[in-house]
């Protein structure tokens, strides 16, 4: 390629369970279907862990949230975008499609937010069965029943601090 | 790979987006604000791409930084060169003029702010880290901002003699957690430092950290008597001393179990405590006792190798309390009689005078059942279903999360977890009651009495009159008629 010359920076998958291991073993029981974890994920690029939570979206060093190391780490790629650019984009979407009221654990969760950086930085997508997981659950009986109150839930792992912290 | 050169003459660098010769592919572009679809030839250049851009999204075109797959669009290239077809996208950043340097503006702002110690939520990155440091507890939140003060006070050298190299203050007290977290010895050690008790003698201090953190700010709205509490530095100093003397605070539990039993003195009040007691304490505070024992350090042990533990360091705390202060402050929400609400203040005072960190482990959800967050938001679930909604969105629905998850694993990790230990049972009593409310909480949002008003009269009507024992073994099935009979058989004496 005639882009020898530019930079580039690994981008990173950080996937953690948030139910510790929990779905896996009561997953059968309480929704009938087996789902290996309730995943939370973050993208890891420019040696910092960035994710979309209640407050809005986060960064940390990597693994440095209170859930610690993450389970699984995917190897996106690389990607040539620069931090600088990458801070921009991450501003532009704080302020409006993901700011921390816009957090939904269903439609619009870290999950949704970490697909889209990973479509930005590298042209991928993440993992289906991690943003398969939130129509898994609906389409359960008990998933059904929990909605009204599991809409309401926002997660927002603590450790990190607020990028563009703008709270509405 | 060169691009449409000059052999097509009608695809020229020109201004139009139509050329005879390349068909036209449409791709959507991409912002953080919005997209749109911009047709454009399939042999066009970067240069030409932009140019459209740049008159649809109203900005420069030297503004523009496109990305594909990862790659940044220059403008030498060509789309045909990066893969660009019909139906993609490509993601646009409009550079703005200031330049983005969060991580940077960051980091000034909070090495700004050592000099001053913390609790000043000037700002939102500071308020963002203050509540992350917040979010470990509140005097125990000490610990994190130790690398702080005696930054502000140029001892670096014992900074990196606890193995912290950096500078960067996010970092520092990212490391100082996970430390914290993989060596619970730690932070024992860092409570006997002079200087960490010296601050934490300080209540002004310890006061201003509290309330900076937005979930106690939360709570201090929802229940006053918080605030009260916060505001009386006698008993902040005397919290203090608690926290950083265990025998002591056991002490304190001790009293506050007795004020405890003077509610019962109280008119109605004995049934609703009694109420809340069996229904919802008794299995998590058995679970809790079993889980931790009465010694709150030996949650450590157990959970270092779980993983982390959320605001593992309020696990210090008087763990083993659920007459924590929003259990006594329900029997006056739920109550309602200005005699019992008199009282009940009364009566949540002392708890919040051995523990106001209690009310964090509420405000934040301990990694517990036991926590007084759980049991507040029990009662007002079974009593009120708008409340249940605004209840959940608070922070220590997500602890509870956590918490949950935290728990059965300790109960796999216990293959003896037989029923006299009571971790299993109590749990998934916990669970059923808590699956019941949520269920039930959106059709009939009543107490258990009402909910179960049928099977009541159905169990009277079969002559087990005592209600308050129907009652009870309904909650405890579920509301399950066949299962409550037996249950009531077994206990009751012939």
């Amino acid at each position: 390629m005639d882009k020898n010359d530019t930079t580039t920076y690994s981008v990173q998958l950080y996937i953690y369970d948030l139910s510790r291991g929990m779905a896996r073993n009561l997953s059968p029981i309480m929704l009938g279907k087996q789902l290996d974890g309730i995943w939370h994920s973050a993208i890891v690029v420019y040696g910092e862990e960035f994710y979309f939570g209640g407050v809005g979206i986060s960064s940390c060093s990597p693994g440095g949230t209170m859930l610690g190391s993450p389970d699984t780490v995917v190897e996106l790629g690389n990607t040539e975008v620069t931090e600088e650019i990458f801070m921009d984009y991450l501003s532009s979407l704080g302020e409006n499609t993901y700011r921390g009221d816009k957090y939904r654990l269903f439609e619009h969760n870290c999950n949704t937010f970490t697909n889209e950086l990973a479509q930005f930085l590298t042209g991928r997508k993440i993992p289906s069965y991690i943003t398969d997981l939130p129509s898994e659950v609906l389409s359960t009986p008990f998933g059904q029943i929990l909605r009204p109150i599991l809409d309401s839930i926002h997660i927002a792992p603590p450790g990190g601090n607020i990028i563009n912290g703008r709270h509405s | 790979m060169e691009d449409n050169g000059g052999e097509d003459p009608v695809n020229n660098n020109n201004n139009t987006t139509v050329s005879s010769e390349g068909s036209i592919i449409k791709v959507t572009v991409k912002t953080p604000k919005d997209k749109e679809e911009i047709a454009i030839s399939e042999d066009a250049s970067v240069t030409q791409f932009k140019e459209e851009i740049s008159r649809r999204f109203k900005a420069k075109q030297d503004q523009l930084v496109l990305i594909f797959a990862g790659k940044i669009l220059k403008d030498g290239d060509s789309l045909n060169q990066h893969g660009i077809k019909d139906g993609l996208t490509v993601h646009l950043v409009i550079k703005t003029a200031h330049k983005a340097g969060d991580g940077a503006s960051s980091s000034t702002s909070c090495t700004s702010q050592v000099g001053s110690s913390s609790g000043s939520s000037s700002g939102p990155s500071s308020a963002a880290h203050s509540s992350s440091v917040g979010s470990t507890g509140g005097p125990v939140s000490a610990p994190p901002q130790t690398p702080n003060i005696l930054t502000g006070f140029g001892d670096l050298s014992s900074l990196s003699s606890m193995g912290m190299g950096s500078a960067n203050f996010m970092e520092l007290q990212q490391q100082m957690q996970s430390q914290l977290m993989s060596n619970p010895e730690m932070l024992s050690q860092i409570m006997e430092n002079p200087l960490v008790q010296n601050m934490m003698s300080n209540p002004d201090l310890m006061r201003q950290m509290i309330v900076a953190n937005p979930q106690m700010q939360q709570l201090m709205e929802r229940n006053p008597e918080i605030s009260h509490m916060l505001n009386n530095p006698e008993l902040m100093r005397q919290t203090m001393e608690l926290a950083r003397n265990p025998a002591m605070m056991q002490e304190m539990m001790r009293n506050q179990d007795r004020a405890l039993s003077n509610l019962e003195s109280i008119p109605g009040g004995y049934n609703a405590l009694r109420r809340m007691y069996t229904d919802i304490q008794e299995p998590m505070f058995s679970a809790a006792r079993d889980q931790f024992g009465n010694n709150p350090f030996s949650a450590l042990g157990g959970n270092s190798d779980g993983g982390v533990q959320p605001s593992r360091t309020e696990n210090r705390e008087p763990l083993p309390n659920p007459w924590g202060p929003p259990s006594s402050t329900d029997p006056s929400e739920g109550g309602g009689g200005t005699g019992t609400t008199g009282s009940s203040t009364a009566g949540s005072t002392n708890p919040s005078v051995s523990n106001p960190l209690a009310v964090n482990s509420a405000s934040l959800g301990n990694g517990m059942f036991s926590s007084p967050g759980m049991q507040s938001l029990m009662q007002q679930i079974s009593e009120n279903p708008q409340l249940m909604q605004n209840m959940l969105s608070a922070p220590y629905m997500r602890s509870m999360m956590q918490s949950l998850a935290q728990n059965p694993d300790m109960a796999s990790q216990n293959p003896a977890s037989s029923p006299s230990t009571g971790t299993n049972p109590a749990q998934q009593l916990m669970m059923q009651q808590m699956l019941q409310m949520f269920a039930g909480g959106n059709a009939s949002s009543q107490t258990p009495e009402v909910q179960f008003q049928q099977q009541l009269e159905q169990l009277g009507a079969m002559g087990f009159i005592n209600r308050e024992a129907n009652l009870q073994a309904l909650i405890a099935t579920g509301g399950d008629v066949n299962a409550a009979i037996e249950r009531l058989l077994g206990s009751q004496p012939s």
